[in-house]
């Protein structure tokens, strides 16, 4: 396990990326509580001043390391396999758990290191007052210490099952996202529903434990409707639903990297139209013949796009069976939604379901637009394919919009499969429609931007994985980074300083069309629309001269 | 000038920086012959490939291919030239089939013929029963075939092949060179770089070697031959190996002491590089035999084509050891001994 420990630590600390991180990290923090540092000549006694300080800082913290902890171990054993360095550790005297321990501590080490530098400012709300040591203090620093092993440990476990750098990111924040916040989803709407079983609730609370943020929320003092209100303290609760998630992962990366992972054969490349006459018959009634992942393809026709049509074969779920199975699940989403949007419409009122709607969606863009267009080019660079596209006569504009194309489509289908719930919502009070209109507008903007915002930054890199990991953060400063100002609306920030902020965030702008309370006091459309069309413009422009100056010779 | 000429150089130059990468490269080739492009690692073979394909813009200098200028008129490159570089450049979660018709479409093969296209060309390079698999299941050989496919699909006039039989084995090796004398047979032009240089000698009409970005020698087989021999390479074999110390003092005194000759005990051999001629040889054999050297064999060795590239390369076969005691002791590759002079 040492030797792994040392050099998962040095090969990680002792990079440029490791230094602008902590720096940057340490910039961050500073700067939140800096802004919120009281600077009237009064002392405040209840300490508001103070809890708000480290209520920022808290939450600052919280983001900071849900988006630092899983980036490196979600590349790390993907990595080593790509190397062909996972053989070599394979076949050395170290056996899977010490790897496994010895890759989870170096990554935690890593983390580690930043949570240290974030005690001066820690320092600085203690110093303040109004603050409890152990149960303020000491809880965030527990819960924010099992999260990054948490996140560490779902790294590792999801490095060990993917076959790409790239993908490996995407899936690890995806379960990420659904554990941070789609954990709270069923305890948030099965409150709401008088006939639910207290079994299902208990069940549905216990399951939305496993987040950070109710934990995160009650150590920072925080009341709101995520916070939790039961006998056992939520960082409790977290704790226990952490350790056990980690100590699950752990085992099962042990016992994958135990079991032979080399020892796989090679697809034999079955194909329905080579199968009997039986088989034949019996795949395309049971596939409909044409979603048969094992069906031969067409040729690409005259009228499709080809660098489109390649990009969707490529993706693992680009092909019809798979989108097919996308459609299905968006489809159940949607009723959900149609569920919710009914049953909660009668507590949290209109306005209430629909504010939860649109930040669902906007997650979803989040979530799905990187990971669908960051590696758009530097996947390419990568596999070495984009010197074969350079051989060929498709334009730069051709190959940008095949690519482009290609991560539109199923981004539409997310945005398609969740109007039933707005059409249920609409049904309910009429009135609503013009919202209901704007909200649309302002996600259609966003998809389109998001799409292009992450083709465009990851364009500028060779590495698929820091592709979309800078994507990732730049949609996620852009969407989250700027409420860090808004949290600070009353002071130090003026109500204009706010608005200008909040203006390029489509989040912050869809809750101001919908009313939501802290938002309906800004206008930010139609402003928020043209910013996203200049940023969307700006990045189709720096694509396509990014395109074009990696297609002209050397 | 030859109308049939496909490609033409001339002082092809690229620098990065202070740094040479290639130096006044001038090259030509017909049409259906086989150029042997060959040099150690970093010569300057890739970025001269990557100057005709386009990839590269060349400091000075210019090149064509079928009349079209490389670097500047690189819509009719792309259709001239079919490119295969010493990477595969796969693409994940596709089938053979699919990958290749992406490329017949990127090249705007109609639908109609694409199909029949591809097909033919499977089954040129052999990789007919491929066509279902994933392209990341392939063994590097089998990837080797597919792409020399995907090379072939839009009919090119001209083929850049970086490192073909690369990674193949001796099975695929004579497949692959039954494949491109066909395509040359057809009328296509090649380049072909390879380290296998016994490989190259059997396909090559003519030959380039490229060593520090300069081009030391252009030309048939025999051209270079003729050039590079500045000597001849003559073995005698001895009856029984006492006497191999005696003939190589005969030797020495018949060439001089500056004339290194290598020596093995174990198979009664010596060699040396003389610049005689074959009334000179016959003369060195009757005083060998006057001296009373029993000689078995007495013959000159032919030069292949890495003969040719070490003694253009200045890594003859043929060098003095350091060892200063034994100021004639010499090393022969061929042989792989070590012995003493005269």
């Amino acid at each position: 396990m040492i030797p792994i420990l040392a050099r998962e630590l040095t090969a990680t600390l002792r990079s440029w990326r490791a230094v602008a991180l902590q720096i940057g990290f340490l910039v961050v923090l500073g700067a939140l509580v800096i802004l919120r540092w009281p600077s009237e000549a009064r002392v405040d006694i209840g300490g508001v001043a103070s809890r708000q300080v480290f209520r920022i800082f808290g939450y600052g913290l919280l983001i900071g390391l849900m988006l630092v902890s899983p980036a490196f171990p979600a590349t790390s054993i993907v990595r080593e396999r790509l190397q062909g360095t996972l053989a070599l550790l394979l076949n050395s005297p170290i056996g899977p758990v010490s790897l496994v321990f010895g890759k989870l501590l170096g990554s935690v080490g890593f983390v580690l290191v930043l949570v240290i530098l974030s005690f001066p400012a820690a320092a600085a709300c203690f110093a303040m007052g109004g603050i409890g040591l152990n149960e303020q203090l000491g809880g965030l620093y527990l819960v924010l210490v099992l999260l990054a092993i948490e996140y560490a440990a779902i790294g590792l476990l999801v490095s060990s099952i993917v076959r790409s750098t790239d993908a490996a990111l995407r899936m690890t924040y995806a379960v990420i996202l659904i554990l941070a916040v789609g954990a709270m989803v069923p305890h948030f709407i099965l409150k709401e529903i008088a006939w639910a079983s207290p079994h299902v609730n208990d069940f549905a609370r216990a399951i939305g434990s496993l987040s950070a943020i109710p934990a995160v929320m009650q150590a920072v003092g925080d009341t709101g409707v995520l916070s939790g209100n039961g006998s056992v303290p939520e960082v409790q609760r977290f704790a226990v639903g952490a350790v056990l998630v980690t100590l699950l992962c752990i085992a099962i990366t042990s016992v994958r990297l135990g079991s032979r992972p080399m020892d796989r054969a090679r697809d034999a490349g079955r194909i329905t139209d080579e199968r009997s006459a039986r088989a034949r018959v019996i795949r395309r009634i049971m596939f409909l013949w044409f979603f048969d992942p094992q069906r031969r393809s067409g040729l690409i026709a005259p009228w499709q796009n080809p660098v489109m049509v390649k990009e969707q074969r490529c993706r693992p779920m680009g092909r019809a069976n798979w989108m097919m199975r996308l459609i299905g699940t968006y489809f159940v989403l949607s009723l959900l939604l149609v569920l919710g949007a009914t049953t909660l419409s009668q507590s949290q009122g209109v306005t209430g379901v629909l504010s939860v709607i649109a930040v669902m969606q906007v997650s979803l863009i989040v979530l799905l637009a990187p990971s669908l267009a960051s590696g758009l080019i530097s996947a390419e660079r990568e596999s070495k394919g984009w010197q074969l596209l350079q051989m060929t006569p498709l334009s730069p504009a051709t190959i940008v919009t095949g690519k482009l194309l290609s991560a539109f489509v199923p981004l539409a289908l997310v945005m398609v499969a969740t109007l039933p719930a707005y059409i249920a919502l609409l049904a309910l009070d009429p009135a609503q429609l013009r919202i209901a209109l704007s909200i649309q507008i302002t996600l259609v903007i966003f998809a389109i931007m998001a799409v292009l915002l992450s083709a465009g930054v990851g364009s500028l890199f060779r590495q698929t994985a820091a592709a979309t990991a800078v994507a990732y953060a730049v949609i996620a400063a852009l969407c989250i980074g700027t409420l860090f100002i808004w949290l600070g609306r009353d002071a130090p920030f003026t109500s204009g300083f706010v608005e200008r902020v909040l203006t390029p965030n489509p989040l912050a702008t869809t809750l101001s069309i919908i009313g939501t309370p802290g938002f309906s006091e800004y206008r930010l459309a139609p402003g928020n629309w043209y910013v996203m069309a200049a940023i969307t413009v700006a990045c189709g422009v720096l694509m396509l001269l990014q395109v074009a100056r990696l297609g002209r010779p050397r | 000038m030859n109308s049939d000429l496909v490609l033409r150089a001339s002082d092809l130059t690229k620098v990065y920086g202070t740094f040479t990468a290639l130096d006044g490269l001038s090259i030509s080739l017909e049409r259906g012959r086989i150029l042997g492009f060959i040099g150690p690692n970093g010569a300057g073979k890739t970025t001269t490939i990557k100057i005709l394909v386009g990839l590269v813009k060349a400091t000075r200098g210019e090149a064509t291919i079928c009349g079209a200028v490389c670097g500047k008129e690189t819509a009719r490159i792309k259709r001239f030239v079919g490119y295969m570089p010493d990477v595969f450049g796969s693409y994940d979660n596709m089938r053979v089939f699919e990958y290749l018709d992406f490329f017949g479409a990127a090249f705007g093969i109609p639908r109609r013929d694409r199909k029949r296209r591809i097909d033919e060309c499977l089954d040129l390079t052999g990789a007919a029963r491929m066509k279902d698999l994933f392209v990341e299941s392939l063994s590097h050989g089998m990837k080797q075939r597919v792409a020399l496919t995907r090379t072939l699909l839009h009919q090119p006039q001209m083929l850049i092949l970086d490192e073909p039989a690369n990674g193949l084995d001796p099975q695929a090796r004579v497949e692959m060179r039954q494949v491109l004398l066909e395509l040359a047979r057809r009328g296509t032009s090649l380049i072909v770089t390879s380290h296998i240089l016994p490989e190259l000698a059997r396909i090559c009409d003519t030959v380039a070697i490229i060593t520090g970005g300069k081009l030391r020698a252009f030309g048939t087989l025999e051209q270079i031959m003729q050039t590079v021999r500045h000597s001849r390479l003559v073995e005698v074999v001895l009856a029984d190996r006492a006497g191999v110390a005696a003939a190589a003092a005969a030797l020495a005194r018949e060439l001089g002491n500056e004339v290194p000759i290598s020596q093995s005990e174990a198979s009664a051999e010596l060699r040396f590089n003389t610049d005689r001629d074959d009334e000179g040889l016959a003369e060195l054999l009757g005083r060998l035999l006057e001296a009373g050297v029993r000689v078995a064999q007495f013959r000159e060795l032919p030069m292949d084509l890495e003969d040719a590239f070490l003694s253009v390369t200045g890594q003859s076969g043929v060098k003095p050891t350091d060892s200063p005691a034994s100021p004639h002791a010499v090393r022969d590759p061929k042989l792989g001994v070590v012995g003493a002079g005269a």
